[in-house]
């Protein structure tokens, strides 16, 4: 059996274990939908300030609702793999004739497929709510492509803290690193209405760049510059974070 | 000459300071049904998970069908089965489903598993579960398909953790006769059990394993006439004087006995118990501790294993209950 094999395998496992039961997926979809209605419509004469470029806050707040698919549906790759280290289920796997890395990488293509299952049913939603793609089917393409990328790089984070502590709680609390890399974005106005510590806070996040690769695919157009950033820093966030998975594994099982 | 198909020589683990496995030795032929009994904590799961590939070894050499476990990981892997304590199962996925990833990853092609699969489940009796989620089954049902999972790809080895642990005593039965079909059709089984009768009625030799060093092992009948002679037990009175008693007895037994006294129940082990009894009775009617019961026994495993390290496997799972031991968890 060659390691494309294993990982094939490994990866189906993993996306029909993230699937199921398909009513656990309704909250990572509630979510973000949730969000997009209320906010679209309570900052609404936010588009009348100064300087904010967009005449629609619901166009405007569309691909924070994407991200939060994105968040949501790579979220509970940490808890899936803590589930399987509790149970036992995980030696099961160590103890097949495989190459180990298998494990994981399957798990993170799981979870990137999910990601951008996921991020094409918000998208469907926020369409039929007035959201727009304005660079249409490739553009939504693009955009599936970004938010399985980002959904592995932010899955590993989750599978690191499974991986070393072996902890429900410990792995769950991950989901509060969720807040700060939303929120301290260009989530709720646009850069140039910031300032101070949080403009700053807000430049250094790299989920900022993502945000706005996505933003750009939904309301502005083509913008390869901001389009190419969203796909670097979704590539190095994913080197990063990828690597510190694969650290805490050959750590944890040596 | 039979062949050892496991061959474990001066084999140690360490947590930091403690020593889960003590320099252990020991070898397992090839078709042999192998019990390794001890209570929790004794290392016996440290010792199969280093068997199992699973676990570093601190030091000593360790072959698996003829393969270092270290070196030759895989080789080993594909040789073996390993029901684990804990039941193992994907419990969102069916039992088909379960079974046939553990096919494809042991090396069958996808058409093979799903054949495979299909007889395992007519095995153990699951037909007509198979299609559902395994979150659904009993006890004893995930422990049967967990069973059939480690004979996927059918290894010559088989490692079974404790796996009747916390089935009913029809389940436990079910499970013996799959096992003892198994080993009868070739396949060599390892097993670590608390269970005595379990290992009585299972294993052709055994090894006793206490605070991480093998204390015996031989043939369950060897070991059992290793005792001396028959058993005889007596309930005394909460108002006895259970040390007078004990101190009686011993007179009257003489040299070549054991007495073992816990609570108000005293264990005598002696070659001519039946010849013994009514002179028993009436010395101990003379000090006025006359016994609530008595009985006569042939030694059970269970009673060889207090005889050698002096204190049941049920006493320290007792201790453990009450007072959550912080090494079991490292030593296991």
């Amino acid at each position: 059996m060659t390691v494309l094999n294993e990982i094939g395998y490994l990866f189906v496992r993993g996306l029909k274990q993230s699937m199921r039961p398909t009513a656990a997926m309704i909250p990572s979809l509630f979510m973000p939908a949730f969000f997009f209605i209320i906010n679209s419509a309570a900052f609404s004469a936010l588009t009348h300030l100064p300087g904010f470029a967009s005449k629609s806050y619901l166009v405007f707040y569309a691909p924070v609702a994407i991200l939060m698919a994105i968040f949501f549906s790579s979220g509970d790759a940490g808890i899936d793999l803590v589930v399987d280290i509790t149970s036992g289920y995980f030696d099961k796997l160590m103890i097949a004739p495989i190459h180990h890395l298998s494990i994981v990488i399957g798990k993170l293509l799981a979870v990137g497929l999910r990601a951008a299952v996921q991020t094409s049913i918000v998208i469907l939603i926020i369409l039929i709510l007035g959201g727009t793609i304005v660079t249409g089917l490739p553009g939504f393409l693009v955009i599936l492509l970004i938010g399985g990328l980002f959904g592995m790089a932010w899955s590993a984070i989750g599978m690191s803290i499974a991986l070393n502590t072996k902890n429900q709680r410990a792995t769950q609390s991950s989901f509060i690193l969720f807040f700060p890399f939303t929120f301290i974005t260009t989530s709720q106005l646009p850069l140039s209405l910031l300032h101070g510590w949080y403009r700053a806070a807000v430049q250094i996040n790299p989920v900022t760049y993502i945000l706005e690769a996505i933003r750009a695919l939904t309301s502005t157009g083509w913008e390869w510059d901001i389009i190419g950033r969203g796909f670097i820093v979704a590539i190095i966030t994913g080197m990063i974070t990828i690597s510190f998975v694969m650290f805490s594994f050959k750590r944890s099982y040596p | 000459m039979p062949q050892s198909i496991i061959e474990v020589s001066e084999l140690v683990k360490t947590y930091g300071e403690v020593t889960a496995v003590d320099s252990i030795s020991f070898g397992v032929e090839e078709g042999d049904f192998f019990g390794f009994l001890g209570p929790n904590g004794a290392g016996k799961t440290t010792t199969m998970r280093i068997l199992a590939t699973l676990l570093k070894k601190t030091s000593g050499s360790v072959l698996v069908n003829g393969f270092d476990v270290e070196r030759r990981p895989n080789d080993v892997r594909r040789a073996i089965g390993f029901a684990m304590q804990d039941i193992s199962l994907d419990n969102l996925a069916s039992g088909y489903e379960n079974l046939q990833l553990l096919g494809v990853l042991y090396g069958l092609s996808p058409k093979q598993s799903k054949a495979r699969a299909v007889e395992l489940v007519e095995m153990v009796g699951l037909s007509k579960v198979a299609d559902r989620w395994v979150n659904g089954y009993s006890g004893g049902m995930r422990r049967r398909l967990d069973l059939a999972g480690t004979l996927m790809h059918r290894p010559k080895i088989l490692f079974l953790d404790e796996p009747t642990q916390g089935l009913d005593p029809q389940a436990r039965r079910t499970i013996w006769d799959y096992l003892r079909g198994l080993n009868s059709a070739g396949t060599t089984i390892f097993l670590t059990t608390h269970y005595m009768d379990e290992a009585d009625s299972l294993c052709r030799n055994l090894a006793f394993i206490d605070n991480g060093k093998i204390v015996r092992q031989g043939t369950p009948s060897d070991l059992k006439s290793g005792m001396g002679g028959d058993l005889i037990t007596l309930q005394f009175a909460a108002d006895v004087d259970i040390d007078q008693v004990e101190l009686s007895i011993s007179r009257i037994a003489g040299e070549n006995s054991a007495i073992v006294a816990k609570d108000h129940q005293i264990t005598l082990t002696i070659s001519n118990a039946q010849a013994l009894i009514p002179r028993l009775i009436q010395d101990l009617n003379a000090i006025q501790a006359a016994p609530i019961s008595f009985n006569i026994s042939e030694p059970s495993l269970e009673d060889v294993f207090v005889k050698l390290v002096g204190h049941s496997i049920l006493d320290d799972e007792t201790q453990l209950v009450k007072g959550h031991d912080p090494f079991v968890e490292g030593r296991r």
